[in-house]
């Protein structure tokens, strides 16, 4: 039998819903160091939580690229790779004597350059994003393996590498780089058109169109921020551990589609903010974090990890359907 | 003849349900105080029908009148609220759709709910399928579809895929399903919104046949006509209130609206004579994918209807000249110069505007607020610098709701919460907060109730007041009949014939869009 799924009658809409959502997180995660901290001493020591920011800051860069994409109803598998290969890209520049600012915005030119290529699969050649974005996946972990020889390089440059050690008003310098990210992120998304138009290709491309909207360069849009958002990630973690390797950020992309999507990302695209995306990487990270405290196996994290996400998606759902 | 409800019977597995277990003319279903509320809107008041036994028995009413609340109730789509209803004598309760299938109860809806890539045989059987030993006998499905299909005189294929078939046949398809699944009690939402006049007539024989094998027919429908044609007893709906039942020979048109609307309408096709003005846009020769050599004009203050049957190529050409597909031939013409329009940005900039076919697949962000749907064409002026001046968001999309009297208790409520007519207007909204010298209307009362309609046909003339032309294509003829200064008929991707304002007789025109 089948069902309608429009309503007759207009559901009451409710202005505070997605501010409410997103208190419900921030209270998880609240709650969540509440609990820790009473059930560890070690928590709320100030090296573990600039670790645990600067752990979950990573994360919630990726988180933020990903929504802009899962918006429009694709998915970017990609960003674990590109971190990887950016990486790679920033030592093999900094080996080659290329000075720190020029590798960097060199790095961030590729990551540009992998999301045009990610939109030029979708839109021209008519690719699922899902297997473009694998593809890339698979091979520029190949082009960096390819690269380094399968090994990694040391990036010598002390002024690159302290940088993510470094600390500002007592905060670490990784977390300021989320804020970075998310003030112009939150900017693009909420208040251009821009945003806009990627919740409008997201719930309906054909209406889009027809309303004047340029999808395609929507679409690049988006999977150019993403990647480019991983590559910039690429950049703070060869920062962190002072190297370039292509197999590094393994199995990231996955902890950003989970961060976006526990965070109130819908994957049918056309619902996503930036504020949760960045809760959910957040309590992500946290969970990690306190199950290394607690210490738990780190093969029962990736359990607890998916029951979680399963949990908090739920929820989600029934209140989706509450608001009917 | 073989009968319908044979064919269910020829496999195991198809619901065995006993035949006529209420004499003809008695109760079958009876409804008592039957009432749905969501949260605090009443969608249903309490209301008490009685269908009865072998009757066509037409809803009429507006949309927004409980009519669809009320088909979710009786298929187990939603549970109601309070109140009885009672089947064959007996209390039911209805709380699923599976409960409605086995005691026999089923609905066609308006807009086909079918597996697109399943083959229409398929489709017939789809969770009643035939087995053996555990795996299905396609041949046998086959076989026994095209039977049936055969036996309605249908001419359909049972082995092609539903997707090749035009709407109006998988409509067709999605009937031939709920007729052979013993069904008792077949309920018909809007059924000839996108078909042509000869499926709707193929689609009307079924009726009556079904009703001869003793299936209590509900028939829910915006025309008049058909109620007319159809029904043996007509209940009237409004504001989510049963405001009564009529047997349809005490009663009549007149009186049918003045229920429904709670007004007189003085004349549904408004038609008001203005002066035509300069030529706005002229084509010569235009072809694309799905049409080829059409040459007509539009001046401002005149509607130009464009009638045929679906697939005839009105639609595709409108997308056409709005840039949607790449033409392969001819030249377009804008208000004397020509001019090249490469994609839909060009359209607009020009001063196109398209209200397209569907609403649900090109028209409407189904899941994104009416206002962004509202705005979303003229994002580029409402935003300064970077970012979009939320002030002036709010006033644009707060107009149109307001000028259109867009039922909404805001613009924050999503497209999809809205009726079919309601989403007509946010459709049009949107061209209206962009303002447009061509506007073409595709099928723009599709599923649009009375009174919303002769609000659209009114509009129509509040745009050519202000000097524009219009483009109307429609399936409906009396629409496109009553409402065009020029009538062009279309007929497999060619423009045929031509009309001036009632030049030509009914009979005339459907004949040179049929072609026989």
């Amino acid at each position: 039998m089948s069902v309608e799924t429009t309503t007759e009658t207009a559901p009451v809409p409710k202005k505070g819903m997605n501010i409410l959502f997103g208190l419900t997180l921030l209270g998880l995660l609240l709650f969540l160091w509440l609990l820790l901290g009473i059930s560890t001493t070690s928590f709320w020591t100030s090296n573990n939580i600039s670790n645990l920011l600067r752990q979950g800051s990573m994360t919630a860069i990726l988180a933020v690229g990903q929504t802009f994409v899962i918006i429009t109803a694709g998915i970017d598998l990609s960003v674990g790779a590109v971190v990887g290969f950016s990486s790679v890209t920033v030592a093999w520049l900094l080996q080659h004597g290329v000075p720190l600012w020029p590798a960097m915005g060199i790095t961030l030119l590729v990551g540009v350059a992998i999301g045009a290529f990610h939109a030029f699969g979708i839109v021209r050649m008519g690719l699922p994003a899902f297997i473009i974005t694998l593809a890339t996946l698979t091979s520029l972990r190949g082009i960096g393996l390819l690269v380094t020889n399968g090994s990694t390089i040391s990036i010598s440059d002390e002024s690159f590498t302290n940088f993510s050690r470094a600390d500002f008003l007592g905060i670490p310098s990784l977390f300021w780089m989320v804020i970075v990210v998310a003030i112009p992120a939150y900017i693009f998304l909420h208040l251009s058109r821009w945003g806009r138009y990627l919740f409008a290709v997201g719930s309906n491309s054909e209406a889009a169109r027809l309303s004047g909207v340029n999808v395609n360069r929507t679409i690049y849009l988006a999977y150019i921020l993403s990647s480019t958002c991983a590559a910039f990630v690429g950049l703070l973690l060869a920062s962190r551990i002072g190297i370039g390797n292509a197999t590094q950020a393994e199995g990231w992309e996955l902890q950003a589609i989970a961060s976006s999507v526990i965070g109130g990302t819908s994957l049918f695209g056309a619902v996503g903010s930036v504020h949760g995306p960045l809760l959910g990487a957040f309590i992500l990270a946290t969970i990690n974090n306190g199950a290394n405290l607690l210490n738990v196996n780190a093969f029962v994290q990736r359990i607890i990890t998916g029951v979680l996400i399963i949990v908090i998606v739920y929820f989600d759902q029934l209140r989706r359907r509450g608001s009917r | 003849m073989t009968g319908l409800h044979d064919v269910s019977h020829r496999h195991e597995g198809a619901a065995t349900i006993a035949k006529h277990p209420v004499p003809k003319g008695e109760p079958i279903l009876e409804l008592r105080g039957l009432q749905k509320k969501y949260g605090v809107v009443e969608a249903l008041k309490p209301a008490n029908i009685t269908f009865l036994s072998g009757e066509v028995h037409a809803i009429v009413g507006e949309n927004g009148a409980g009519k669809s609340t009320l088909i979710k109730l009786l298929t187990g789509v939603i549970r109601r609220t309070s109140g009885e209803v009672f089947w064959c004598g007996d209390a039911v309760q209805l709380a699923t759709p599976n409960e409605a299938i086995s005691r026999g109860i089923n609905a066609v809806h308006q807009e086909v709910v079918l597996c697109r890539h399943l083959s229409v045989a398929a489709n017939m059987f789809l969770g009643d399928e035939i087995n053996k030993n555990g795996l299905m006998r396609k041949r046998a499905m086959t076989d026994a579809a095209q039977a049936v299909l055969n036996d309605l005189g249908f001419n359909l294929p049972a082995a092609a895929l539903l997707s090749d078939l035009t709407i109006g046949q998988q409509q067709l398809v999605a009937t031939a399903r709920a007729a052979m699944r013993g069904t008792q009690f077949l309920i018909f939402d809007e059924p000839t919104a996108y078909l042509t006049r000869q499926e709707s007539a193929q689609l009307f024989r079924l009726i009556r046949r079904l009703q001869a094998e003793g299936v209590t027919i509900v028939y829910i429908s915006h025309r008049m006509e058909e109620v007319f044609e159809l029904a043996d007893r007509v209940s009237v709906l409004r504001d989510g209130t049963h405001i009564g039942t009529r047997k349809i020979a005490d009663t009549n048109d007149a009186e049918l609206i003045s229920m429904m609307i709670n007004r007189t309408i003085e004349q549904i096709y408004h038609k008001e004579t203005l002066p035509i003005g300069a030529t706005i846009v002229e084509t010569r020769g235009l072809s694309g994918p799905g049409f080829s050599d059409v040459s007509l004009s539009v001046r401002a203050g005149e509607i130009v209807g464009l009638y045929g049957l679906i697939g005839a190529g009105r639609s595709e050409f409108a997308l056409g000249l709005y840039g949607r597909q790449p033409l392969s031939a001819g030249e377009v013409f804008w208000q004397g110069s020509k001019v090249k329009i490469r994609n839909e940005r060009d359209a607009m900039d020009l001063g196109i505007a398209l209200a397209p076919e569907s609403r649900r697949d090109q028209g409407l962000c189904l899941n994104l607020p009416i206002g962004l749907n509202i705005n979303l064409p003229v994002f580029d002026r409402l935003s300064r610098g970077l970012t979009i001046n939320r002030g002036r968001e709010i006033e644009n999309a707060d107009r149109q709701i307001n000028d259109l009297k867009i039922k909404t208790p805001t613009r924050r409520v999503l497209a999809s919460a809205m009726s079919g007519g309601n989403q007509q207007k946010i459709v049009i909204g949107k061209w209206l907060s962009h303002g447009a010298k061509l506007f073409i209307f595709d099928e723009p009362t599709v599923g649009v109730d009375v009174g919303t309609k002769a609000e659209i046909y009114r509009l129509f003339a509040r745009l050519l007041e202000q000097g524009a032309g219009i483009i109307l294509i429609s399936s409906y003829l009396p629409e496109v009949y009553e409402l065009s200064d020029r009538l062009h008929v279309f007929r497999q991707g060619k423009l045929v014939a031509s009309h001036t304002y009632r030049s030509a007789s009914h009979e005339e025109v459907l004949t040179q869009a049929i072609g026989v």
